[in-house]
């Protein structure tokens, strides 16, 4: 560490740093377009020229490029000479050369860095006369318009995409002043961070095309500090609404969570609030209705049912929505869960125990830096933000093992990827676990993949094991956790919950509740459910277990913010705020709290999920404690985390780690028989399936199976086959894809809901001819 | 006899050169340099075979190399000497580089355009000939100079330029 001399300042800098680096750091801003923090210097675009005062006085002074020039001690450097500025603004005339003049009809316009730069530095007035190049614009997919003309040829597009995002269909075509930044053709974007473009290009060229349907301009947007809700990773966000509308989601840095980027579910999956299907207005028997009759309805609802009452919250619910819920059960009497899928609630709540008040969960800066990582399931459909924290590992050399049931981006990157079917997953962990124990890497050829795993688990210094609760049963869970502790203290763990306050909700479930509330709808015993934010009713291998129990409800009461099918079903619909029009708390894979602030309110009334419980529990009599008080009587000293902050590890009483017999112990397999597992995707999520932009991306629906079973079973790829689960049949063509594993058929979501069954249930195979 | 053209002469069997090529490359993880490195005579044995490169070539060598259709496009329209589009039987390639600019190569291109009546970049309706605009050659001691066929040439003039065009298009 030493300091330099920048116009008579003195700033400290750190070793390895250049001079653009160490200004930018001690706030004295140099002109720059193609250096970034992510993405480190070029020296593409000439801007950040400065003066360097050479220690020899009898040298004349020489212009440097800041973004490149090493540091040493004692440097003298000027960013406001006379002749920097002129390099400097010589650069913004050859680049305004071919840049149209449409700044009036730019979206960038009002936060443009090239706007910016030019007003800062620029000549006044163009002098070029000439006519100006001009390119073809591609149509790059829904989420990002394109208009090349702009380009200043900085590369920080190209740098993004395909060296930290590791995307391979955008790149720097041609050469010379023709160089084109765009497809090899029309089509749309296919990684999952593609929309970082939007922000990280310094102009117009990539703005953000859903936006661009509902325009404002910047500084008339409304915004205030947010947390995506759309998975558990908690990234923060800065959404921007105006007249009463949602208009588009940008990053807001944590440092060390999401710092400059964010995931396309993210940033699209907003439009979820804009859907016009959404519910605005209360319902009760099936007409539109004051929101003080619908509490009338619904509290005469619940007395008559006496104690008879079951609560659903939810894993994409604020922490404050749950806890009020569950208080108002428990002035009830009645049962509270999170979660209307008792497996995951079991796996969720199994992973948070092994996991909570240790702090063991690194943040995505830490996962940058791990030299090794197990990971178990698709965590990019999970938590695509982890998946591209693992890309920076691997960028950097760490050595990925994978182990999944169906196709995974992050396979491309692994060193070890082995493709292992749903029911084989615990034997598999169990084995690891083994081998790991029994310290010496075993020579077996047999197990090659599996020895290799061992061994790059076993030489890395930081390491990391993951899984996507999703995919995981509650048997599995332990193991990991074992695995972790077998690994040595060091070793880092994780799960990509589903659900942005899945940690949260695990936090408040009674481990098994789940399986009860079921069972008592199943019985008759539960005669209302109260339904926050939850879908027991929709996509899930329980769908048709609960469509069923519930015809034994005499009301089914739901609080959301999107029309899910029990949205549809609802007795008594309370619509609510989104999570951009409330203020709340979330706690996200770490463990960490963060809090939320509303950024706009619609004209329709919309309160939050914890104001309705509040107001029924008026209606019903009982005043419940306002939702700091409760939480801060679950956990205690519990403070609620202001909004903008970078918030903090959740302490809470500790968990047990819930015991459950193996679920698929029932089945017996049979050679006819075909293991389903479920595949996913970047959008699939339940807020961001009210996305149309995102959900023209949703890929086809098809059967995916594994070459070589195919072949074994003679099924070519595109062919017809017909799949029997427990409650449907379904006709699918096929895909051969290698990402499967043997035995197993890959489907979607949606799909497996309709077949009734569940990742790692048995399907019955039929070719169709 | 230029640098590609000349490998290409040597290749008596394009399909065995790429195969072998692909083979070198494949354990090799999907971001390598290695499989830049290789799509360059991967496109010029291609080349040699079919004049130019076609989307369809361009995804051969993507199957070749591992490479997306992004990154090999890269490539193919960075070298001015891939060929994206159709070319004559012959090139012809006037540097317009400084030097030869300020010996007339920008009238030397206009010249040529009418002589041939086609416009730059395009084929002569009989196939033999393309005149393109080329980057400097390295022999700006005989501006204005041009490439023909990967041989140096000049310099130039309207009379010497017409009398190499007409010479060229009577040639196979
Ligand atoms: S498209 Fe944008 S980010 Fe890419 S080079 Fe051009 S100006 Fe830079
Ligand atoms: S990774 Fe998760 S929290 Fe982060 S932007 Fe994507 S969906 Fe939102
Ligand atoms: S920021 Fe230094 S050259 Fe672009
Ligand atoms: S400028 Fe034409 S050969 Fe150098």
């Amino acid at each position: 560490m030493g300091t330099i001399l920048i116009d008579g300042h003195i700033i400290p800098f750190k070793p390895g740093d250049n001079i653009l680096q160490a200004a930018l750091e001690a706030n004295l801003e140099i002109p720059h377009f193609c250096y970034h923090a992510a993405l480190g210097s070029l020296g593409a675009c000439r801007l950040c020229a400065v003066e360097i005062t050479p220690k020899d006085s009898s040298k004349a002074p020489r212009i440097a490029m800041a973004c490149l020039e090493p540091l040493e001690d004692g440097l003298e450097v000027s960013i406001s000479a006379i002749a920097a500025q002129q390099v400097r603004q010589h650069v913004i005339e050859f680049l305004m050369i071919n840049h149209p003049h449409d700044c009036p009809i730019c979206d960038e316009g009002g936060e443009c860095h090239l706007q910016d730069m030019t007003v800062a530095c620029g000549p006044p007035y163009r002098r070029y006369r000439g006519r100006k190049r001009t390119f073809s614009n591609q149509n790059l997919g829904p989420l990002i318009h394109h208009e090349m003309n702009r380009c200043i040829t900085c590369y920080r597009c190209t740098r993004f995409y395909q060296d930290y995002a590791l995307g391979n269909d955008l790149g720097a075509m041609r050469l010379r002043n023709e160089v084109y930044f765009g497809r090899f053709q029309d089509g749309p974007l296919e990684n999952p961070f593609a929309g970082n473009l939007v922000e990280i290009c310094p102009t117009g060229v990539f703005t953000d095309a859903i936006f661009r349907q509902h325009f404002a301009r910047v500084w008339d947007l409304k915004t205030a500090p947010s947390i995506c809700p759309h998975c558990s990773v908690g990234c923060n966000t800065l959404p921007g609404a105006r007249d009463g509308t949602l208009r588009r989601v940008r990053n807001r840095a944590h440092p060390e969570l999401n710092r400059w980027f964010i995931c396309d579910r993210g940033r699209y999956g907003h439009q979820y609030s804009e859907h016009s299907a959404r519910p605005l207005a209360p319902r009760a028997s099936g007409a539109d209705t004051s929101y003080h009759d619908a509490l009338t309805a619904a509290a005469s609802q619940i007395k008559s049912a006496q104690d008879c009452i079951g609560g659903l919250g939810s894993a994409r619910e604020d922490l404050e929505g749950n806890a009020m819920l569950q208080a108002l059960l428990n002035t009830l009497g009645g049962i509270y869960t999170a979660f209307s899928d008792p497996e995951l609630e079991t796996a969720t709540i199994a992973a948070v125990s092994s996991l909570q008040n240790t702090g063991n969960a690194p943040s995505l800066a830490e996962i940058e830096l791990i030299d090794a990582a197990l990971i178990i399931g698709d965590l990019t459909a999970y938590a695509p933000m982890i998946d591209l924290a693992l890309r920076q590992a691997y960028r950097k050399g760490a050595k990925l093992a994978l182990l999944h049931s169906s196709p995974t981006p992050l396979a491309q990157f692994a060193t070890t990827a082995m493709t292992v079917s749903p029911q084989e997953m615990r034997t598999t962990l169990s084995r690891l676990y083994q081998l790991i124990n029994a310290q010496s890497a075993t020579e077996d050829m047999t197990e090659t993949p599996m020895t290799d795993i061992v061994a790059s688990l076993m030489g890395a210094r930081k390491l990391l094991l993951i899984g996507a609760i999703e995919t995981l049963t509650a048997q599995e869970v332990p193991i990991l956790a074992k695995l972790a502790t077998a690994l040595g203290s060091d070793t880092r763990l994780a799960y990509a919950f589903s659900g942005a306050n899945a940690y949260g909700a695990a936090l408040l479930s009674p481990a098994g509740s789940a399986m009860v509330m079921l069972e008592a709808v199943e019985a008759g015993q539960i005669r209302i459910l109260i339904v926050a934010g939850n879908d027991p009713l929709g996509d899930s291998r329980f769908g048709p277990r609960w469509r069923a129990a519930c015809r034994n409800l005499s009301a089914l009461i739901v609080l959301d913010c999107i029309l899910t099918a029990t949205a549809k079903a609802a007795d008594i619909l309370f619509p609510v705020a989104a999570w951009t029009e409330r203020g709340g708390t979330f706690i996200n894979y770490e463990g960490r709290a963060q809090g939320f602030a509303p950024v706009f309110h619609r004209p329709e009334y919309l309160p939050s999920v914890a104001e309705v419980i509040t107001d029924l529990g008026q209606y019903l009599g009982h005043s419940l404690q306002a939702a700091p008080s409760v939480l801060g009587d679950i956990f205690s000293d519990f403070e609620i985390p202001k909004p903008g902050t970078t918030g903090s590890l959740i302490i809470a009483p500790s968990l047990p780690m819930p015991t459950t017999p193996p679920v698929h112990s029932a089945q017996e397999s049979c050679s006819s028989m075909w293991q389903a597992a479920l595949t996913s995707w970047y959008g699939d999520e339940a807020l961001a399936s009210f996305a149309p932009g995102l959900m023209v991306l949703i890929p086809e629906t098809v059967a995916m199976i594994e070459p070589t079973s195919a072949i074994d079973a003679g099924i070519k790829n595109g062919s017809q086959i017909k799949l029997r689960g427990s409650s449907g049949s379904m006709v699918l063509p096929v895909q051969l894809n290698q990402g499967v594993a043997t035995g197993t058929i890959a489907i979607a979501r949606n799909v497996l809901a309709q077949l009734g069954v569940g990742h790692g249930d048995l399907l019955e195979l039929e070719q169709v001819l | 006899m230029s640098w590609p053209t000349s490998i290409a002469k040597g290749i008596t069997d394009m399909n065995n050169i790429l195969k072998g090529l692909q083979k070198d490359l494949l354990h090799l993880p999907r971001t390598h340099p290695k499989r830049r490195a290789t799509a360059i005579p991967a496109m010029q044995a291609l080349q040699a075979e079919l004049g130019y490169l076609d989307d369809a070539a361009i995804k051969k060598i993507t199957q070749i190399t591992g490479l997306s259709t992004a990154e090999v496009e890269e490539l193919a329209t960075f070298y001015s000497l891939i060929y994206r589009r159709p070319t004559g039987r012959h090139i012809v390639r006037i540097c317009d580089s400084v030097c030869c600019s300020m010996r007339g190569a920008d009238q030397l291109l206009t010249a040529a355009e009418e002589y041939i009546r086609t416009s730059l970049g395009t084929v002569t309706p009989d196939g033999a000939l393309t005149v393109l605009p080329g980057i400097c050659l390295g022999l700006c001691d005989k501006a204005p100079a041009a490439l023909v066929d990967g041989e140096a040439l000049g310099p130039l003039n309207d009379a010497s330029l017409k009398a190499l065009l007409q010479r060229l298009q009577k040639e196979d």
